[in-house]
């Protein structure tokens, strides 16, 4: 009796236990079935997205072809649906199927479908560390040479090259530093500041009049945004990051504890609001929105949806200049995103690079901005609303490439964002660089 | 067919399912665990125990495990203390007792992620209901940065999973609890034994099979629970409520380092079983029957 009750035991343990570990394996089992069993093949890696890989069996004319398209911006999907119509109507042989992955699942879902082919002939990807992963995965086809390509602005479409090569194509255009709210700023007599001590005296006329003077969602995408615009300047090398990675330089060097201590100084004035740690995106956004804060620290991106929340906002753009205006090399940070490529695996290339490319026409590209309050990368787009022409001013600036976005390895971007948090958790900035550095040597095998 | 034999027929169709389900995926993990395959590539190379090796230096995976343990030994203390001492006031069978349980178990219904989102709006820090609640209650000294403070915000997802799993276990107690003889509590009464001896005595011994699911299940449970901290941190701030379920998401599907995932599923599992083990060791040392 006793043995068998041990048994039981030992049965209702191992079920459990299995279960708990079941959930990654599956995963895998996952790819391996998603590389249609290829993972077997234990040989050396393909090289990335050539179209010599891409089948050829595009359909013949007059050949009905369904190609599947697939990103994560929900909010779009009305925009797109109206489009897709227009573009099947163009073309009659070819139906789009859209699926839209959330984007905190667009990691793990999609990227894992692409690899058989089965979905994405046209898919979205991020650029920076999915970008490379994807690319090194070999599932990008290659556009170089594409005609379509001559409706981008150049350069807003090399986050797409690698090695020579356009393997993907960046839609829409963000600027990721922070919205001011303009009505705020002139009734106290503001201008956008021009170097540090000009952002510092406008954040404590902000708070003297009772204002929140920089709404900060240091809980989710805050860190992440703010850095950028916060290291432009500090660390003006645009391979800045590129050479953290190969080890050439150190979070532990001044470029990046200053900008860990400026944080520092933002959050000990208190010119972020209360417990920003806690705060996540909706929250911050809510406090631009209803006027309590006068600075949003989010990006471009946001300006849709702040208008939404309220009509009457009257909203431009401001980077904080870290430096004496002297030193400032950039005025502000751009990311080209939503990056279109055509999956090495599909069955229809030539059908996906034509809904590309009809995407990319200046009329359907400016009906997507103002239908979805995104600028894109496509040349001469007339935007209708104020918060796309306000963006588009930006165009003539001397912006920078995401910074964040040329971090490739995930958790070395991780450790950057979270030496922020650890500053504004009350680390001191050298702790927190010394702390972060520690996850960089592991991650670059120093 | 002899009946016996047909019997077995009974075991298959489930049987098949765990193995499809389960072993294969956990065998599959197992042999990942020694490729540094990337979750995408069509092909990848054995690295032998490499990923083990960097796993036992890694510094993310030691602060992960350490929140793991931090986040289960609160769950595990909550949970089992405050369902046992609610199953206690529910075992009687009328309405009011009914309708109770059935209250508690509503979060446990839930969906993670629902339940995760609710919460995190309540935990924020300047429009959420907790700390509005007790600004109102004149409590305004208790307000917190629930998820923000690096911590706290451990202990507050925690207090979210046993909130949410607490009805689940006071069903185990109360069908434990309802299992005891009446006539031995009756008989440990008119000894002369006073309420808090019968319970020591009487109740919690015949209770620890219940009690023994009841904690290992939490305990698996609390290393599990992924859904909870990915909606309301994301393991953060600064990795302060990182668990070991975040960390192989991201080195799986976030750092494209899936064979090191595999990794860290496989060591997770030794944890987990150990644990598991030692608990049901030590709650097997207060069994007995009568």
């Amino acid at each position: 009796m006793r043995y068998k009750r041990k048994l039981v035991n030992l049965l209702v343990a191992a079920t459990a236990l299995t279960a708990a570990l079941s959930a990654c394996g599956s995963t895998s089992g996952n790819g391996n079935s998603a590389n249609g069993g290829a993972p077997n093949d234990a040989s050396p890696s393909v090289s990335a997205g050539s179209s010599s890989e891409a089948p050829s069996s595009s359909a013949p004319s007059g050949e009905k072809a369904t190609i599947s398209f697939i990103h994560w911006r929900g909010e779009d999907a009305k925009a797109f649906d109206a489009i897709i119509g227009k573009f099947e109507r163009e073309n009659p042989n070819i139906t789009v199927e859209t699926q839209v992955f959330p984007s905190d699942q667009y990691q793990s879902t999609a990227q894992a479908k692409l690899a058989d082919g089965s979905v994405g002939d046209v898919f979205a990807s991020f650029p920076g560390a999915q970008f490379a992963s994807i690319a090194k995965a070999g599932l990008y086809a290659d556009l170089s040479g594409a005609a379509f390509l001559s409706n981008f602005l150049p350069s807003l479409i090399e986050a797409g090259q690698q090695d020579g090569k356009q393997l993907a194509v960046p839609y829409q255009l963000v600027y990721n530093i922070p919205i001011y709210n303009a009505d705020i700023f002139a009734k106290y007599g503001l201008e956008p500041p021009k170097d540090w001590d000009g952002f510092l005296a406008a954040a404590e006329k902000l708070k003297s009049e009772g204002l929140v003077p920089i709404a900060f969602p240091g809980a989710d995408i805050g860190p992440g945004q703010f850095m950028n615009p916060m290291v432009m300047n500090n660390a003006p090398d645009p391979d800045i990051f590129a050479k953290l990675e190969a080890g050439e330089t150190k979070l532990t060097d001044e470029w990046w504890v200053k900008t860990l201590s400026q944080f520092k100084e933002l959050s000990d004035k208190g010119y972020f609001q209360k417990d920003a740690l806690g705060t996540k995106d909706q929250g911050a956004g809510a406090l631009f929105a209803q006027g309590k804060a006068a600075i949003l620290a989010t990006g471009s991106y946001q300006l849709a949806q702040n208008k939404k929340n309220n009509p009457e906002l009257n909203q431009k753009l401001l980077a904080p200049i870290t430096v004496s205006e002297d030193q400032a090399v950039y005025e502000g940070i751009h990311t080209t995103t939503f990056m279109l490529g055509v999956n090495a695996k599909s069955k229809h290339p030539e059908e996906a690079k034509k809904f590309i490319e009809f995407l990319s026409r200046k009329d359907i590209a400016g009906e997507y901005a103002n239908a979805t309050g995104q600028n894109v990368t496509v040349k001469d787009v007339e935007y209708t609303s104020d918060e796309l022409k306000t963006v588009a001013e930006w165009t003539d600036k001397k912006t920078r490439f995401q910074p964040r976005f040329t971090i490739t390895n995930a958790e070395i971007q991780k450790a950057v964002t979270s030496s922020i948090q650890a500053v504004l958790g009350g680390k001191s900035p050298e702790q927190a660089a010394r702390e972060a550095q520690a996850i960089v040597d592991q991650q670059i095998g120093k | 067919m002899k009946p016996g034999k047909r019997l077995i027929l009974f075991f298959l169709p489930g049987t098949v399912l765990y193995l499809a389900l389960f072993v294969y995926p956990t065998l599959t993990g197992l042999y990942y665990s020694i490729t540094d395959w990337d979750g995408l590539s069509p092909s990848y190379r054995y690295v032998g125990a490499d990923n083990y090796a960097r796993l036992a230096e890694d510094i993310v995976f030691r602060k992960s495990f350490a929140n793991n343990l931090k986040f289960m030994l609160a769950v595990v203390l909550v949970q089992t203390a405050v369902s046992l001492a609610l199953a206690l006031q529910l075992t009687k069978k009328n309405k009011r007792t009914v309708a109770l349980r059935a209250l508690f178990f509503v979060p446990t219904v839930l969906s993670s992620v629902s339940v995760g989102f609710i919460w995190t709006f309540i935990y924020d820090p300047s429009l959420g209901a907790l700390n509005g609640l007790l600004e109102k209650l004149g409590l305004g000294a208790l307000t917190q940065n629930w998820l923000g403070d690096m911590n706290l915000a451990i202990f507050s997802v925690a207090a979210v999973q046993a909130w949410a799993h607490i009805g689940q276990m006071i069903v185990l107690y109360v069908a434990g609890l309802q299992a005891i003889p009446p006539e031995l509590l009756e008989a440990a009464r008119l000894d002369g034994g006073t309420r808090g001896q019968v319970f020591r005595k009487v109740t919690w011994p015949l209770l620890a099979p219940a009690a023994a699911i009841v904690v290992s299940y939490t305990t698996i449970q609390s290393f599990k629970a992924f859904d909870l901290v990915f909606t309301m941190t994301g393991g953060g701030p600064a990795y302060s409520t990182e668990i070991l379920s975040t960390f192989i998401y991201g080195a799986a599907f976030t750092n494209g380092t899936f064979g090191f995932a595999s990794a860290a599923s496989v060591v997770f599992l030794a944890l987990i079983s150990l644990i598991t083990y030692l608990q049901f060791r030590l709650l097997r040392a207060d069994r007995v029957s009568y």
